[in-house]
């Protein structure tokens, strides 16, 4: 008995060095991290990791179940200017802050807004798109309603968890009800069938989904609200990452190609065939 | 079918024709209500399609979730069996220490959301581990190797495999806590006198696991096993919200691209019904047989 029990206590020994061993490791790898820039591990891996979600037409699934959309065209064009290959990670918006925090790719470009919220988690390079948000109103339900009117207690709104319209309604309407939901196509859902009156979400989305529902979808008011301009989004404490990214995207302002890819995806129908 | 209609009831009838109004009913409430355009023809094009590009065919979005899903179940669930083996006989140690840490576990595992669990595992366990043994790296190096035909068959696209992996140890640590408790009644179902009579004729505590008990124990431990087995492909849908992409999240995918909400999510629905109900026949008749 006496044996065993010594034995355990060497296994426990060797079991908490370990621990600790292991720990001390991590914070060498975070140091390092803090040290080299991503741009020099996206260099050596020969591979851009670009954590990305969902939704049209920054980026979707086409019928051939490819990546395609404006995200995925910048992205492309990323890591061909910085002669790399490019991989997609797509992840789940509301853990795509802390999965990039966590490494699990290099740089977020998926239409995120910037915020001074985000702003205290990760950097954010300039913005290299801007898209306002529009309401999505069930014609029926809100027929002769007033801006002023969707702050009220009888107006539910619906939007996606984790996305800036979100904030926006809870500010803009404080009154109305909201309901969140985990993707855009279930909050759309609810303003279909009835279950409430209005959503939010950037454009082209609204139009769409309105032109698709003509009968009982519109979008009422000719406003962009909320147009605070998209940015990639870096891990903090990386000056060499966004100084790279913005002077890529200044340059790419410049050449007229954000523009031209952008009014692609957002101002024009071309690339509908090639999704649905 | 005669038969089946001599062996029914009038009563049964009754019950049978209410059952059918009232889906009827629901069903015509619904699609009144539901403002929805309906497009179930596009689904199969989802599953398996002619790429237009590669000109071959190929597994579209759900199908390629649902191969995720399969190969992250089977792997986990050997995991999970051999962590529960462990567990479950650590907690019918003799000794006091590997006994309590083993109930810990346990009792940590069951007492928390899976959900929370999953979280929990992947930020503190898994993704240690895989930086720790550098796992990344290595993935991309056979990713971009000549011949990696048999690891892409095991493990799907090699720069996703830090991702499967995260996604089979979540997976597992969490099913290992109910294996165990699985295995420990098994294990304790073994007659006391037997555990003794072995040791009386000079076996060791390993011998009488391996010869006496657990042969005995396996018997009884089958059926709550394979139950098990169907549980777990089921939690998998939880491993999405870490971004695994298995068949929920792909369906997750499909929904945010083209609006299809229900059609994406019934066929996904029919896609875990069939593994699992096929699995429970299966498992039914295996038992049968033994």
């Amino acid at each position: 008995m006496n044996i065993t029990r010594r034995l355990l206590g060497g296994v426990f020994a060797v079991a908490l060095a370990s621990i600790s061993f292991s720990q001390a490791t991590f914070a060498g790898t975070s140091q390092q991290l803090g040290a080299e820039s991503v741009i020099e591990t996206i260099k050596k891996r020969g591979v851009i990791k670009i954590g990305l979600d969902l939704f049209v037409p920054w980026s979707m699934r086409d019928k051939n179940g490819d990546l395609v959309g404006f995200e995925p065209d910048v992205g492309k064009k990323l890591a061909a200017d910085m002669g790399v290959e490019v991989e997609f990670v797509p992840t789940k918006w509301a853990g795509i802050i802390p999965a990039l925090v966590a490494g699990k790719f290099d740089v977020i470009i998926s239409g995120m807004t910037v915020t001074p919220a985000r702003n205290l988690t990760v950097n954010f390079s300039e913005p290299y798109a801007f898209s306002g948000l529009t309401i999505l109103a069930n014609t029926a339900m809100t027929e002769g309603m007033a801006l002023e009117d969707y702050n009220s207690e009888d107006v539910t709104f619906t939007c996606r968890r984790g996305a800036t319209p979100c904030v926006f309604i809870q500010n803009k309407f404080p009154k109305a009800k909201l309901l969140m939901f985990d993707e855009d196509g279930a909050s759309t859902q609810e303003v279909l069938n009835g279950n409430a009156h209005a959503t939010m979400a950037s454009e082209p989305g609204p139009s769409q989904d309105a032109r698709r529902n003509p009968e009982t979808l519109n979008v009422p008011f000719n406003i962009a609200f909320d147009a605070g301009g998209e940015g990639f989004a870096m891990r903090k404490s990386d000056p060499d990452a966004l100084a790279y990214f913005n002077s890529w995207i200044r340059r790419h302002n410049h050449t007229g190609w954000l523009k031209k890819t952008h009014d692609y995806w957002f101002r024009g129908d071309a690339w509908h065939d090639q999704v649905e | 079918m005669e038969k089946l209609f001599k062996k029914l009831h009038w009563l049964d009838f009754l019950v049978l024709g209410c059952v059918i109004a009232f889906f009827t009913y629901v069903f015509v409430q619904m699609s009144g209500n539901l403002n929805y355009h309906w497009r179930w023809e596009k689904i199969p094009n989802y599953i398996f399609k002619y790429h237009t590009g590669r000109e071959e065919w190929f597994a579209n979005v759900l199908l390629q979730g649902l191969i995720i899903t399969i190969r992250v179940s089977i792997y986990a669930s050997i995991l999970a069996l051999i962590f529960g083996v462990i567990l479950g006989i650590a907690r019918c140690s003799n000794n006091l220490v590997v006994r309590m840490l083993a109930r810990t576990y346990l009792e940590i595992l069951r007492n928390i959301p899976p959900l929370v669990v999953i979280f929990i595992f992947y930020f503190f366990l898994a993704e240690q581990l895989i930086q720790a043994l550098s796992i990344e790296n290595w993935s991309y190096k056979v990713a971009k190797m000549e011949n990696n035909n048999i690891w892409e068959f095991f493990c799907g696209d090699m720069r996703r495999f830090p991702s499967l992996v995260s996604g089979v140890i979540v997976l597992a640590l969490f099913e290992s806590a109910f294996v165990g408790e699985i295995v420990r009644a098994g294990i304790q179902s073994i007659d006391r006198g037997q555990r003794e009579a072995a040791r009386s004729i000079g076996m060791s505590s390993f011998q009488e696991m391996r010869y006496i008990v657990l042969p005995q124990a396996m018997k009884k431990i089958m059926p709550p096993m394979a139950n098990q087995f169907i549980t777990l492909i089921k939690d998998s849908s939880i491993i999405s919200l870490i971004s695994v992409q298995e068949l929920t999240y792909k369906t997750a995918e499909l929904v945010s691209s083209t609006h299809m909400i229900f059609e994406a999510w019934l066929t996904t629905a029919a896609f875990y019904f069939v593994i699992c109900f096929g699995l429970s026949l299966f498992f039914t008749k295996l038992e049968r047989r033994t």
